[in-house]
Formats: C-alpha cells, structure tokens, sequence
C-alpha cells in the first residue's frame, strides 16, 4: 500500500520536478536565471487550455495516438522499481511487459506523427524506430545479465543487485552504463537529440510532434518526461545505497534525490556536449550494446554459477 | 471416431457438389455449408480432448504394403484441427467476397471452393492419422491443393512461375520427408508410427539422421530460412484468402508434423534443442529483416510468416533443451509459448493477409509506395489491420504478446546446466527482442505508409471492403482481443496438448502458465482500461477541432508524394544491415547544374537467398563442367587413393551407423 501511494505520488510530482531541474541547470550554464522549476506544469496547464488543431490528413490516429502515448508511459512507471523500492504491480518477467508498453507508446507516436503526412514526421518516426531496433537488445542482455546474477524475476528483485564481489560489481557497473545510454537514447536527450530545437533537420523525437498542438502537445510532453523520469529512477535504483537497508520512504526519499541528481547531470552533458551527428548515433547505442554484453559476460565467470 | 469420419464425408459431398452445381452461388453455399456442418462435427468431437477427455483410436485393416491404419486423435491433433477447420471455415467466406469480380464475371468458381474443401479434409486425414502413407496422402492434397488455390489467375505468367517455384519447392520438402520415411521404414519394417516411436526411441546415428531429414522436410513446408525462397513469390501471387490459410493455417502443418515426432521420439539429445533453438532465432532474424524493407504489402506479410514460425520454433528448442535438462517448467514454457504462438499467429497473420487483400481489391495494387491515406476511405480495413499489426508486433495488451512471454520467461529463467549455456539463452533472448522492435518498424511501415497520410497516387481508388470479407476480420479481431484479455483462454486451449510431454506432476503444466499469465492479464486490463478511458477521452473531446493543413514546417508547395515514403522509411535499418539486405539500385542521375535529360532511381531490395539459389541452378552446369575439367582423363594414383578413402570412409560410417 506504502508503495502504491509512494508511486502514485512521485508519477504527479517527480516528473515536474526532472523537467525543472534540468531546465534550471542548463540555464545556470549558460548564465541565466532559467524558467521556475514548475514550468512543465504551467505548460501542460497552459496548452490543455487552448483550442486544438488538426491537419485534414489527419484520422482517428492522431486524435488517439498522444493520449496513448500518456498512458503507455504512465502504466508502465507502475511496474517499473524507479523508487527503489518494489513497485506496486510486480510480477514475474514484468520488466518484458515494460519493455512492450514503451513499445506500445512508440508505435502511437510514430503513428500519430505519420498521420500528419509530413515529411519531417516520417523522417522522425523511421529514426525512432531504427533506434528502438538497435536498443531493445541492450535492455533485455542488462535483464538476463542481472537475472542470471540475483536468481530473480521481477524488474524490483533483479534492480536489487548488490555490488560487493568482483564479477557481481563488474555486471552492476556495465548494467549502469547501459542503462544511461538507454535512457539518453529512448528519453531523446542530448548527445542524441537535442530536445529544445526545431529547426535541425537530424533529429528524432521533435520532428514526430512539429504537427501536435494543444493537448496533444501536452501529452506527447508529459509522456516523454514520466518516461524520462523512469529511466533515471531505475539508473538510481541500481545507485541507490540505501535500497533494501531501510524504510520504504526513506529508500525512496533518497532515490528521489538521486534522481534529481541525475537529472542536472543529464542537463550539465546538454550544455557542455554538442549533439552526435545521426550516423554516429548506432554506435553511441553500440556503446549501451557492448555494456550489456559485458555485464552478461561477467555472469559466466561466477564461481558455481545459477544452477 | 465415427463423427470424424463422417465430417471427412461431408467435405467430400460439399466439394462434388461445388463442382456439380451449376451456378456460382450454389457452389459457394455448397462449400460453405459443408465446411460449416462438419466444422460443427468435428469441434463437438475434438473439444471435449482439450478439456481432459481420453484420446481415442481407430484401425483399418488393409492390403499389402499399408497392412494396418490407425487414427488417433489425442490432445495435439485436437489443438491443431480446433482452429484450422473454423480458420478454413472463415477463409471460404471471405473468398465469396473477394473472388466476386471474377465470379460475377463468369469465372467458375466450383474448383475454387472444392479445393478449399480438401484442404479442410487434408487437415482431417494429417492430424488424426497416425500411419506413414496415410500421412504421405494427406500432406500431398494439402500441398496440391495450396498450389492449385495459388494460380487462381493463372493468366499471368508471373503468377504461374510463383506456383511453379511453390510446387517444386514443397516437393523437394516431400522428397526429404519420404528419405525419412523410408529411413524408418527399413529400421522398422513397418509405416505404423507406434513402430516408428519405438526406433526413435533409441539414440543412435539414425535417430540423428532422421531427425535431421524430418526438420529440413517440416521446415521447408512452414517456410523456414534459409528454405523461404517460395514463401514471398507465392504469397504475393495467390488470392488473398489463399496466403492467409497458407500463412496461417496450411504450413503450421509443418510444425503439427514436428511436435508428433517430437513426442514419438521421447526423449531428445541436448544438441538437438540448440539446432532448433539456433535454427528458429535465425529464421525469425533474417524473416523480420526482410519483411522490413519489402515494398508489397503481401510480399511484407510473406516474410513475416518466417519470422514467425521461427519465433514459435525458438519456443520449441528451449522445450527441447528442457527434455533434455529435465526441466519440467521449461518444457512447459517453451512448447506452450511456442504452440500458443502457432494459434495466436494464425489468428493474426489471416486477419492481416484478409485486409491487405481487401485494400487489393479495391485499389488493384498493394504497393506501398502508390497507397497511403487509406484510413479515410476504408476505416473498417485499417482499424482492422492496426488491430492485427499491434498484435503481430507482440505489444500488450493483444495475443501475441501473451505467446512471446512464455518464450521470454523460458529464455531468461537461468535454468540451464551452466552459465555459459545460461548466457547463450539471454542472447536469444536479445535477438527476441530485436525481431520484435524490427517488426514493430515493419508494421509501422505498413501502416503509417500505406494507409495514414495522404495518397500518393491519383490513380488509387479504394472504398470499404464488402461484409463478406468483413465478418472473418472481425471474428479475427475478437479473437485477438479475447486471448490477449483473458490469456487463460490460450492456456486452456494448449493445456491438455502440453500435458502429453513429459512434464512429471499433472498440474505443473497449468501452475507454471498461470502464474505467468496471472498477474500479466492484471497489468494488461489495467493498461488496455486506462487506455480506453483516456483515449476515449480524447478522442470524444478532439471532435470539435479547427481544422487546417499540415504544417511541415511552413513549405507552401506540397506535394503528396513528398510524404516519406516506405523505402525511406526503412533505409537507416537496411543500410545497418547492408550484408544481409542487398539493394538492387537502377539509377540515372543528373549531372550538370541544368540537367537536360530526366533523371530516376529505383530500388529494391531482393532476396538473397533466393538471388544465390537461382545463380547455382542458372550456373549448375557450368560448375560441373569445371569441375569435371580439373579430373585428369587418366587418373592418377592420388586420385585413385581418393576415391578409395572416400568409399571406405562412407563405408565405414554406414557400418558405424548399423
């Protein structure tokens, strides 16, 4: 029940929070005030007021498709431990149930974007899933890398790898890597997109949405960012050096401050790394690919070894 | 057994009768209400099999060299027939609506409608037989009649040349199948399968090779890589109802065969689960790579079918690896996930195939490249096909993820012997994942491009597609939606067939599944609630939106054609995979600053399995001639040493073989 609360609780708030974070922290690169940190909100509030525009291309996909994206995104976050502590509906193998929901959210992105007929959406949208082709491996080799280690099923129990011995250190810190490239690739963050132009033409997740207003908007928004915050609140999971040892808040207290760490890093790279160009993105994500394999690598050197 | 029979008889009344009758109609009702009168037959005799009954088994008596027929129906051929027989059912309907044209045209449509009739009864006579002539039989009508159904617009050349290839190329399959027959026939003196069981039985040098010789015969008839090459020409060829059973429902025949050896042969060796495991990874790989980058949209759903049947043949290799380990919960995960996978994408790859063929009829082409915007003139058509793709892309909360979790679940369950082995599983189980996220790009292709957007040829007329060919899409749909809610639907249907292996205690088979199944129907009635509320929600709320042209980035001139097209769509992955996906690219560009002349650029992606395997018949002669030419006219002693090695060292093997 504590968890259930704790993850309904952090859906509503953290995702602002990230989102504020790493506004302020680039501004403070840059030598500005920066917007205030609850400017996600003022903008989802802001958008939902206006009057929606659509194409005349456009079908029932695209009245669909952004609302789904939301739900993907949020769903999923119930399954997922990003505060560190089990999350309210966990299951066995529920972290290839997660990785299919976030697939499920791409393809009513990717669908919503071709529905406007543009050019720029289409480009997006084959980018995004060229990308998600190449990164799917990596997330599920950092699975079974961390399975094989904990004996476990659920995405809480195999996030809850301890790092004391030698080959157990060397999967928890490969799993890290992996799971940061993963995050920058799928959450379209610096050095892969860059997240505040428009008028680049090698980007991904921004030209899917040139045609989304409003509401639409709005959500395509908030989904990305509850995803976002997800991803950083699994990274900071396997940070965690509280997980298991203490009380529920206070494990999730400080994954709340971990996450929110990650999140100025993940702004500090934005404002001093200048985007990848697209033929180098499939071998930055070859870097999340090569983690993984070494974290699963290491898993054939335990001693004994799982049965 | 009787009632079998009897369903068997009145398939063969419907199909004289489709060809006696004089009218169209007549014989479309003929067929249609005997496939539905022994459909009705048949399920009232086989559904009581999966839900515990005891299988039941008949014998004939006959001359010299068949000697005795039996038939036994136990749980798997339950299973099988269960689906195939409504599956054809449903195919003959949708065929009234899509041969329409031509039948209203004076096209005699008896032999159509017979042969959809045989091949209800060749699913009759291969899943009950348990004879090897009989078997033989069966397996020839089903693929005659495939071939048949095929060249139903025999005028064309180039569909007669895809027949053509589909024929030789299940008779090759059919050739390996009877070595392996024969194989066993001389071990056993018998074409009886329990004698067959009783030799393979045994591990031994035979058993091996007839293993093999069976898996290459099974995988030739459900399209395997690298035995896939008739698999696209034929889909593309034939009608639509027609790919959709071949896809569907025919070629599972293949895997039915699989499984009943595999429950003869008992207990299989460890290496035996790895070549199944490796063999399907690698269809299922090289199946979604090619289905992405296909312009047609039946050539696209053709390869597809291999990356499925590899899917469901991954499946198979963790349940053999779990024989072989003695581990009951992999053998369960591993052949439910896969027999669920065979049922789930039956249900899908039909309702595909049913919508594509619905967009060729109105629209005369199915070339992605001169579709898009379809949505807006056949609503129903695209909803429908969305429905299919989101499930053969194994997303929650449809069917095919409920079969591709078990797989997953058996993959990464760490229960090998070693970490080594362990390992090798988890990077099957990447390459899971990979398939599905390329075949997700795929079905986004298939759609976004052809049916979202604009249209991008003027010449492209489409309108709805008629209820005849609506009312099986729908049924399909329901279904899809019902095993991916409810996934104990799926679990009852496989449960008795997966008790027939090896799994030691009666109920591990429904613990195991269950407590995956559970909890993830929990999570996906969540997830499909939320949805439907918020985008309900959404949509309801977005009807009164202004309305206004696409922005794209403010060009003032555009043209539907400039939409992103399907080539461009997949051209990042393919060039990632340039080595597997050759690109065959016919250009003449301008030059200068003012070019005078036209320029255009073509390309397309070929097979190059098939490229290859038409170089080695096209060349054959010539290689041989080569190498005939490298033998000297008087043999010399090293060639003569040769030889002998070589004649002794097959003799050698033979005798070890004994």
């Amino acid at each position: 029940m504590t968890s259930l609360l704790l993850h309904i609780g952090a859906v509503l708030v953290l995702p602002f929070l990230v989102s504020g974070v790493i506004q302020r922290t680039k501004a403070l690169w840059a030598g500005r005030r920066g917007p205030p940190i609850l400017q996600l909100l003022f903008d989802v509030r802001r958008l939902l007021r206006k009057r929606r525009v659509y194409s005349e291309t456009t079908s029932f996909v695209f009245r669909v498709g952004p609302s789904a994206v939301l739900v993907t995104s949020v769903v999923s976050s119930f399954v997922a431990p990003y505060l560190g502590i089990p999350s309210p509906l966990a299951f066995p193998f529920d972290f290839v149930w997660f990785a299919y929901v976030w697939g499920l959210g791409r393809v009513a992105l990717m669908l919503s974007a071709l529905d406007t007929g543009s050019p720029f959406a289409g480009m997006g949208a084959s980018r995004e899933a060229t990308f998600a082709a190449l990164l799917e491996p990596a997330f599920f080799l950092v699975g079974g890398a961390t399975v094989l280690v904990t004996k476990e099923r659920s995405f809480a129990a195999i996030l809850s790898l301890h790092a004391t011995q030698g080959t157990a250190f060397v999967v928890w810190f490969a799993s890290v890597v992996a799971l940061l490239v993963l995050v920058q690739v799928e959450c379209a963050r610096m050095p892969v997109d860059d997240p505040t132009t428009h008028l680049e033409l090698t980007m991904v997740h921004e030209a899917m949405i040139l045609d989304h207003s409003a509401a639409e908007l709005a959500f395509v928004q908030l989904g990305a960012t509850v995803k976002l915050t997800v991803g950083l609140g699994i990274v900071a999971t396997l940070l965690n050096p509280l997980a298991g040892r203490t009380t529920p808040v206070v494990v999730a207290l400080a994954n709340l401050l971990i996450v929110l760490l990650l999140a100025a890093a993940i702004g500090t790279v934005e404002s001093l790394i200048a985007r990848l160009k697209l033929r180098a993105v499939p071998q930055y994500i070859a870097v999340a690919l090569v983690a993984s394999g070494v974290a699963l690598l290491a898993t054939t050197w335990t001693p004994g070894g799982p049965g | 057994m009787p009632s079998l029979i009897l369903a068997g008889l009145v398939l063969i009344a419907g199909a004289i009768l489709s060809l006696a009758l004089r009218r169209n109609g007549h014989r479309a009702i003929a067929a249609i209400a005997s496939q539905a009168a022994a459909t009705v037959i048949a399920l009232f005799t086989v559904v009581p099999l999966l839900r515990g009954a005891t299988p039941f088994t008949a014998e004939w008596a006959w001359s010299y060299p068949v000697e005795i027929i039996v038939a036994r129906v136990d749980a798997l051929s339950a299973f099988f027939l269960v689906w195939s027989m409504p599956m054809t059912l449903l195919g003959t309907i949708y065929a009234v609506g899509y041969l329409r044209a031509d039948l209203d045209a004076g096209r005699n449509g008896g032999t159509h409608f017979a042969l959809l009739n045989v091949t209800s009864l060749s699913f009759l006579i291969i899943y009950c037989t348990q004879n090897a002539l009989v078997f033989l039989l069966g397996w020839e009508i089903a693929a005659v009649a495939a071939w048949l159904m095929v060249i139903w617009d025999y005028r064309s050349q180039r569909i007669r040349f895809a027949g053509f290839n589909y024929l030789v190329s299940t008779h090759i399959g059919l050739f390996v199948l009877v070595a392996a027959f024969m194989l066993m026939h001389a071990e056993t003196d018998s074409m009886d399968f329990r004698a067959f069981a009783a030799f393979l039985a045994k591990p031994g040098r035979l058993r091996a090779a007839t293993f093999l010789l069976l898996g290459a015969s099974f995988a030739l008839k459900s399209a395997f890589f690298p035995f896939h090459t008739w698999l696209p020409r034929a889909h593309a060829a034939a009608p639509a109802h027609v790919s959709a059973l071949m896809s569907g429902v025919i070629h599972k025949a293949g895997l039915f065969a699989f499984l009943r050896f595999t429950l003869l042969m008992g207990q299989p060796e460890e290496w035996m689960g790895w070549c199944v495991l490796g063999f399907g990874a690698v269809s299922a790989f090289f199946g979604v790579l090619y289905s992405s980058a296909q312009r047609d949209l039946k050539r696209l759903l053709g390869y597809s079918s291999t990356e499925n049947v590899g899917i469901a043949a991954m499946g198979f290799g963790m349940g053999y690896l779990g024989l072989s380990w003695g581990k009951p919960s992999l053998v369960v995960l591993g052949f439910g996930g896969g027999l669920l996978h065979v049922f789930n994408h039956a249900l899908f790859k039909c309702l595909l195939f049913y919508a594509a063929g619905a967009v060729y009829r109105v629209a005369h082409t199915i070339d992605l490249e001169r579709l898009g915007g379809l949505v807006k003139r056949m609503p129903q058509t695209a909803a429908l096909f969305l429905l299919g793709g989101i499930a053969i892309s194994a997303l929650p909360p449809l069917n095919g993820f409920v079969s591709e979790l078990p797989i997953y679940a058996a993959l990464l369950s760490g229960e090998g012997p070693s970490p080594v082995a362990n390992a090798g599983l988890v990077c099957a189980a990447a390459l899971l994942a990979f398939v599905g996220a390329v075949s997700a790009l795929s079905i986004v292709r298939a759609f976004g491009v052809g049916f979202l957007g604009q249209p991008r040829d003027p010449a492209v007329h489409a309108t709805e597609a008629t209820p005849a060919m609506l009312a099986p899409m729908y049924l399909h749909a329901a279904a899809i939606i019902a095993v991916g809610l409810a996934p104990q639907l799926g679990l009852a249907v496989v449960r008795e067939a997966l008790s027939l292996f090896p799994v030691g205690a009666d109920d591990t088979v429904s613990r195991t599944l269950a407590g995956l199944f559970e909890p993830v129907q929990v999570a996906s009635l969540v997830l499909a609630g939320s949805a439907a509320v918020i985008c309900g929600l959404a949509w309801f709320t977005g009807r009164n939106a202004r309305r206004h042209v696409t922005w794209g980035c403010g060009y003032t001139a555009p043209n539907s054609r400039m939409q992103y097209s399907a080539s461009s769509f997949s051209a990042q992955l393919a060039r990632i995979f340039e080595g597997f996906l050759p690109q065959l690219r016919r250009e003449k560009l301008p030059t200068t600053t003012f070019p005078a002349a036209d320029g255009h650029l073509s390309t397309h992606h070929i097979d190059p399995v098939e490229r290859r395997m038409f170089e080695v018949l096209g060349q054959g002669e010539d290689m041989i001639t080569h190498a005939s030419e490298r033998i000297p006219e008087q043999p010399r002693f090293a060639f003569a040493a040769g030889l002998l090695t070589i004649v002794i060292a097959v003799g050698l093997l033979l005798a070890g073989a004994r």
